[in-house]
């Protein structure tokens, strides 16, 4: 019995070494034919994985979700100081065979702010020669900060004030040379002032008056002309070398009161100096505003320029500085981490004047401090920058968008 | 095996004579069934091998795979796909020369100078030449940066046009038709270029043409205005032309790309993991010849063809040389690519901890002033050793001495005249232009071939005459690569084809010679033998890794059957 089975057990295993005998390849065509007989009984249909899924999606999906046509999500900041904007917008940028686009979005933001705002542009007239922009807009900023007037005003004099704006203009540029725009606009506006909604600070009229705060109670309605030289030779436009320069004049004529219309000239010279295959720059920029009033008119104190913030003065709060002259120099030392990715220190000073004999390098208020960009050739996207070495205490920016 | 001997023996201890004498059998043939499958001989008859015919079953159920730029630099950058092991290619023939296959098609490689410099002119094209008259634009181009389109030809074939950026006109048209010309030559699969002149006034709009409108992802029909938008992006020519590269749709039904690691599961043929491919881990070489940085998975192309019977296979092919040599495709190659991938830890932590003060070597480099329409391209700091595609490409990690030594052969075998007559196919309209590349390349080569011939020993060509003399080829010192002199030290074997044991025949061989006598008693009393040789010399350590060959007997003399490099 036990005989006959090791017999059977024999057979079977002689019958199966034989099979594989019968199998051993003559040849190496034989012996790759077989290989993919063996495959070919077992293929299956590619499945990619979840993260693979997920990837497609963000890559061809989200990205449209973001800068899609039509309806989109409107992100990011609505001015300096609003908090993280959230809303939504509808646009369309091939309008009349791609010459043209429309843009209209809504959003409100973290600190309470919103804005609406409609915009029609044709940015490429005449082969792009001639560019012409229209605009309407709503703006309500609830909690503007503001400390007083020039230079020595006073950090414990914080105060906040609400602003609401609506905004009609238009402008039109020509480009005769492709680093050249140069144009003129016309824009109504009629801001109207409230008490700050800041909780944390007073309101601007319990610390302040018509006297320190000039236009504080009055309503006023300016037609504002402007026209401007614009030359931009940055290469590429989140430069590595070049300079992007401007120059603008503005007339603000108060159409309620006759006593609020301002003059200003505006001058924002920026160079950029790329050493190292461009991946270290130098970043500077001189901003320069004037402005005058006329005989027996004063000037409002929301159409100040002002200094402080994530652009301008980083190791100060936003509009920490107000008055009507005012000049501010940055220079930053960018250099490229990885690809997408720069570091900066930086070092801004400036100073708002009462006087256009002030205007100079004299008394600077200054910062000092270190950020991080993530960047495109065309754009910093996204960055933080840490402001020290001031007055006022030290500043953590987190902003969608550049400096300069 | 050893556990079937103690099988064995408890059944003897149980007192079951016969029964033990059946085990013993039973023993010896289930020890006997895996002797023979691992008695596989090292070659088979038909070694080696010069086709692969990767198309013998039918794939034409398989689905596309089409990788986007995010996903296939996250994986291949964080994390290591395929496998990362030191082992031989697994698609090379005995000779360690890659067959014919649906990859890759032995061109100036193996047939040397009898593939000629018109060939190599000539490339994949099958026209002499395209003119636009009669085309209609038939649709919009839905990927990549350069401004383009798609038109079909009088017969419904199908292309797409490609137009140089206005800053660097002819940059990468001229890229993509060197490159492809290369690529050719080399052995891979690529579509036909032409280079054509367009007279934008005179295009027609297909009534059924259509885009994928870039602002929205969705399809919808073409209008003049979307060329509009693509010829404000293109490069004009005084005469208000635009040169215009012309790529035609290779035939098949498109799959998508193929991935450098990895096997298509849905594809019987594809039995060789990719990474493992000697024809990819090559390119590694060819890519820093060519500085084709953007050597990655979905710069490929898989298209199904069909039998008439519907049986179906892949061909794999090499696509979009836009941005090799100094072209960046719409602007001049920046610095870092070729240099360093786009995210690699090591200087980026130095860069930021050291505020910039740690300097990555490739930002020193100092490119020539050139013609616009070369971009930023190079050969005096160019380092073929230090090259790197944009992130890790899994083939080109694994490749090895034997690998880049079969790569740097094939680049050996473009001659100054063949470069430079593929380099004026390009038909820069400046002659600076076409020296400078030109020039560029020949050294770039020189580099290429000094780097790669001599990782291990340069053996080529060995033969044994009929009265018993091996001779052989120093490839390095036949190429320039390697000034003569130093040794060669030689061991014979016989060589046991069923069992692969070598057994060494006489001493080891010292000689300055590039031939020897074979030990005679070897040669009367073997089917098979084998010789390793290994060099010395004093510039190059690379030459101590041995090459080995192994000789059949043949009717009428000995036959080389097997080669292992290093």
């Amino acid at each position: 019995m036990l005989t006959g089975r090791f017999a059977a057990i024999l057979f079977f295993c002689l019958a199966g070494a034989n099979a594989t005998l019968a199998q051993e390849p003559a040849s190496r065509a034989e012996a790759d034919r077989q290989r993919r007989e063996e495959k070919s009984r077992n293929v299956e249909p590619y499945k990619p994985g979840g993260f693979e899924r997920a990837m497609h999606f963000a890559e061809e999906k989200a990205i449209f979700i973001l800068g899609r046509e039509g309806l989109y999500p409107k992100l990011g900041s609505l001015t300096t100081g609003s908090g993280f904007a959230y809303g939504a917008g509808f646009r369309d940028r091939d309008l009349f065979d791609n010459k043209g686009m429309i843009d209209l979005w809504a959003a409100t933001s973290t600190r309470g702010y919103w804005a609406t705002e409609a915009r029609l542009t044709f940015p490429r007239l005449a082969h792009r020669r001639l560019l012409v922009e229209t605009w309407a807009a709503h703006r309500e900023y609830p909690q503007e900060h503001f400390f007083g007037i020039g230079p020595d005003s006073s950090r414990s004099n914080v105060t906040s004030y609400a602003i609401r704006s609506n905004l009609f203009g238009g402008r039109a540029g020509v480009r005769p040379f492709s680093i050249l725009l140069a144009g003129g606009g016309l824009e109504y506006l009629n801001p109207r002032l409230g008490s700050g909604e800041n909780a944390e600070v007073p309101s601007i009229e319990d610390v302040f008056n018509p006297i320190t705060a000039p236009g504080l109670g009055e309503s006023v309605d300016y037609l504002r002309t402007t026209g401007f030289v614009e030359v931009d030779y940055r290469q590429p436009t989140n430069a590595r070398k070049g300079g992007w320069y401007r120059f603008d004049l503005s007339h603000f004529d108060d159409r309620t009161t006759g006593r609020y219309s301002v003059t200003r000239f505006n001058t924002d010279l920026r160079q950029f100096v790329g050493f190292l295959a461009g991946r270290r720059v130098i970043a500077t920029r001189l901003f320069v505003s004037t402005s005058e009033t006329g005989p027996g008119e004063v000037m409002p104190f929301y159409a100040m320029p002002t200094l402080g913030g994530n652009d301008t003065l980083r190791g100060f709060r936003e509009y920490r500085f107000r008055g009507p002259h005012a000049i501010l120099g940055q220079a930053e030392y960018r250099w490229e981490i990885w690809s997408g990715l720069d570091g900066a220190l930086f070092y801004d000073a400036g100073k708002v004047a009462s006087r256009r004999a002030d205007l100079n390098f004299k008394d600077l208020e200054s910062d000092y401090g270190f950020g991080f960009r993530f960047n495109t050739d065309n754009a910093i996207i996204f960055r933080v920058d840490a402001g020290f070495g001031s007055s006022d205490g030290k500043h953590l920016y987190i902003v969608f968008g550049g400096v300069f | 095996m050893a556990s079937t001997s103690i099988s064995s023996s408890a059944a003897c201890s149980s007192g079951h004579v016969l029964g033990c004498g059946a085990a013993i059998a039973l023993a010896l043939v289930v020890a006997a069934g895996p002797g023979v499958r691992s008695a596989a001989p090292r070659f088979y008859p038909d070694d080696p091998i010069w086709s692969d015919d990767d198309r013998a079953f039918d794939a034409s159920e398989v689905v596309p795979i089409e990788d986007t730029n995010g996903y296939d630099f996250v994986v291949n950058t964080f994390t290591s796909p395929g496998e990362r092991r030191d082992v031989r290619a697994m698609n090379v023939n005995t000779v360690d020369e890659v067959p014919d296959s649906s990859w890759f098609t032995n061109r100036i490689g193996r047939f040397g100078p009898a593939f000629t410099a018109a060939e190599a002119v000539r490339g994949p094209d099958t026209l002499a030449g395209v003119s636009l008259q009669g085309w209609v634009v038939s649709g919009g181009k839905s990927t990549g940066v350069q401004p383009g389109f798609r038109m079909t030809d009088p017969s419904g074939q199908l292309y797409q046009i490609e137009i140089d950026p206005p800053s660097n006109p002819e940059l990468a048209s001229a890229a993509e038709i060197i490159g492809t010309a290369f690529y050719h030559a080399i052995g891979y699969n690529t579509v036909d270029v032409y280079l054509a002149d367009l007279d934008r006034s005179a295009l027609t709009i297909s009534e059924r043409a259509t885009i994928r409108d870039p602002l929205n992802g969705k399809r919808r029909p073409l209008k003049r205005s979307d060329l509009d938008l693509v010829f404000e992006r293109a490069a004009r020519r005084p005469d208000g032309r635009y040169r215009v590269l012309v790529s035609r749709f290779a035939p098949g039904k498109p799959l998508g790309n193929f991935r450098y690691y990895g096997r298509r599961p849905d594809d019987p043929n594809d039995i060789v993991p990719h990474e493992h491919r000697r024809e990819l881990r090559g390119a590694r070489v060819f890519g820093a010849w060519l500085n084709h940085d953007d050597s990655r998975g979905i710069n490929s192309l898989d298209m199904l063809e069909t039998s008439g019977g519907g049986r179906g296979w892949i061909k794999h092919y090499m696509f979009d040389f836009g941005s090799i040599l100094g072209s960046g495709t719409i602007y001049a190659q920046r610095h870092r690519p070729g240099n360093e991938y786009i995210f690699e830890q090591k200087p980026g932590w130095l860069t930021l901890t050291t505020l910039g003060a740690y300097v990555r070597p490739w930002q020193r480099i100092d490119y020539p002033e050139v013609p616009r329409s070369i971009g930023r391209f190079e050969s005096n700091a160019f380092d073929p050793l230090k090259w790197k595609p944009e992130y890790p490409n899994p083939a080109f990690e694994n490749m090895r001495p034997d690998d880049a030594f079969w790569a740097a052969r094939i680049v050996s075998r473009f001659t100054d005249e063949m470069i430079g007559a593929i380099v004026k196919k390009a038909q820069y309209s400046d002659p600076r232009a076409t020296e400078f590349m030109t020039a560029a390349l020949i050294e770039r080569r020189d580099k290429v071939v000094a780097a790669w011939l001599n990782e291990v020993a340069p053996i080529i060509q060995p033969s044994i005459s009929s009265d018993g003399i091996i001779t052989f080829t120093n490839a390095a010192i036949t190429a320039g690569a390697a000034a003569p002199g130093g040794s060669y030290q030689l061991q014979w074997f016989r060589f046991d084809n069923a069992t692969s044991a070598r057994t060494a025949v006489g001493g080891r061989q010292t000689t300055p010679d590039v031939s020897a006598r074979v030990p005679a008693d070897l040669l009367a009393a073997s089917e098979f033998v084998g010789i390793e040789i290994s060099a010395a010399h004093p510039r190059h350590p690379g030459w101590a890794r041995p090459s080995t060959f192994y000789f059949r007997r043949a009717e009428g003399g000995w036959t080389l059957v097997g080669v292992e490099r290093g």
